[in-house]
């Protein structure tokens, strides 16, 4: 395909993003459990993205509630965001109840940033202030106000449909399903399967095998390639 | 009732057919727009919405297994296209987005309400599974209910989509509501649902909904496009089940897919 020639009005701009706004995801396990960040949905408004992270983050797990919060009224910063940043925590908003989030851990995969409280303050530079102050050996931070969440509805009805089916559904591991022919394990054991990828037999018929006589041999150490044919 | 009257047997089981096959073509249909749906959320989305039609097929078909040993698998991926009991408004091609929203929006409807009232069914082993399965179908509700009340009343472009899907698919809902044969017996027994009182109910749910809120027009076609007659389909019914029955046709030795 021919190069198409750098536009001569955006030279630098990143490509623009033509989704819905983003929204951050909260999750909440079970009454009394911190609400988690579990990710993010693109929706056009509060209502569509509360119904979309509840198909994409609560078709199995457990959970009682989810909040979603616009992506542009959350504010975060690491550590060394902070020495190079430290405007950060001057950055003015709106005063009134902030929610407070950490991540504590990257040692596993999935570790999300836990919300660990709420305070008052002046605005989500004071909040993530604040935030830092009480949790100093946080690796995140995350901020925002109270005021900019959406919520699932707690009346029972709304649990009942949102939640409460997840719960009866069993996540299937791969080897529920069964296998079609034999079953990979069975074939290494009887030596049909080349037991690492970088034997030789692997790269292919133009390249030659230990010698002349390689090829075909039943005797010879390394198995020819298409012996399986 | 612990013991099923042997004469309301045959009724009951070619209504949990009928069930199960709207469920299972409607399903089909949702799951062709993996890949394709306007953002990834709703692809998901619709997905898991077409996943859970297809759970309560396998409930429905659980039902059918109890009074007469079939196989649900057999009975979903071994039937033509002249043995599918669903109605006519599920088989219709996806079309557009909006053809599919209002069309999940409208069966979505229907079996809420259908299954609200099958909770007090006298046939214990129904009244269960229709208490399971009404809390997922009235979220899927509310989701079809969100995304026609945005399309009707979003662009000029998504309100004429809109209208045109309700137009198409509006004759073809008088379908779901028809008593099958014997029925009568099976509502007089308290065992399903009536239909009629059903359908008044979605009437008075979609029809605000849709002619109020949505602005969207009724549409003046409502000639039924669809008798009772489940046996007799549209020529989409075929193609869609050559695709969906082909892996399972192909592998008959499989042990599950």
């Amino acid at each position: 395909m021919a190069s198409v020639p750098p536009s001569p009005k955006t030279p630098d701009t990143p490509h623009p993003d033509t989704q819905w706004p983003r929204w951050e995801v909260f999750k909440q396990d079970a009454p009394q459990r911190p609400y988690q960040a579990v990710g993010s949905v693109h929706a056009g408004d509060p209502e569509h993205a509360l119904l979309t992270a509840r198909n994409v983050f609560v078709r199995r797990p457990a959970a009682v509630s989810l909040w979603a919060v616009r992506e542009a009224d959350i504010l975060t910063a690491t550590p060394e965001e902070l020495t190079t940043h430290p405007e950060r925590l001057e950055q003015a908003g709106p005063g009134g109840t902030y929610w407070l989030g950490i991540k504590r851990t990257h040692k596993r995969s999935m570790t999300y940033v836990d919300l660990v409280g709420s305070c008052e303050a002046t605005g989500p530079g004071d909040a993530l202030r604040q935030a830092r102050d009480a949790h100093p050996e946080a690796l995140t931070w995350l901020v925002f106000p109270d005021a900019a969440k959406v919520a699932t509805d707690p009346d029972p009805g709304t649990v009942e449909s949102w939640f409460a089916p997840a719960q009866d559904k069993t996540y299937k591991q791969q080897q529920h399903y069964g296998t079609i022919g034999r079953h990979v394990g069975e074939l290494k054991r009887s030596g049909l399967m080349p037991a690492r990828a970088t034997e030789e037999p692997h790269l292919g018929t133009g390249v030659s095998g230990p010698g002349p006589a390689g090829r075909g041999d039943e005797g010879s150490e390394v198995k020819a390639p298409g012996g399986q044919e | 009732m612990s013991e099923l009257p042997e004469a309301l047997r045959g009724p009951l089981i070619a209504r949990l057919t009928a069930l199960a096959d709207d469920e299972i073509v409607l399903a089909q249909r949702g799951g062709e727009w993996t890949g394709h749906a306007p953002i990834l959320e709703e692809d998901i989305a619709l997905a898991n919405i077409a996943q859970d039609e297809l759970g309560h097929a396998l409930l429905y078909l659980g039902l059918r297994s109890a009074l007469d040993g079939s196989d649900p698998d057999r009975l979903a991926m071994f039937r033509d296209p002249g043995e599918y009991r669903c109605a006519r408004l599920v088989e219709l091609p996806r079309g557009d987005w909006a053809l599919t929203m209002v069309r999940q929006f409208l069966y979505d409807a229907y079996e809420a309400l259908w299954l609200q009232q099958a909770q007090a069914s006298r046939y214990a082993p129904l009244a269960e599974v229709a208490q399971k399965a009404v809390r997922e179908e009235k979220f899927h509700l509310q989701h079809t209910a969100l995304w026609v009340e945005r399309l009707a009343l979003g662009t000029p472009e998504s309100a004429r989509r809109t209208q045109a899907a309700l137009d198409e698919l509006w004759p073809y809902t008088a379908q779901l509501f028809t008593p099958l044969e014997g029925e009568a017996e099976l509502v007089a027994a308290g065992l399903v649902p009536d239909l009629a009182r059903v359908q008044a109910e979605w009437e008075a749910l979609v029809g605000p909904r849709l002619f109020g809120r949505c602005g969207l027009k009724r549409p003046g076609n409502s000639e039924p496009r669809a008798g009772a007659d489940r046996a007799t389909h549209t020529e989409h019914l075929a193609p869609l089940l050559l695709t969906m029955q082909a892996v399972a046709r192909e592998v008959p030795e499989a042990q599950s897919w």
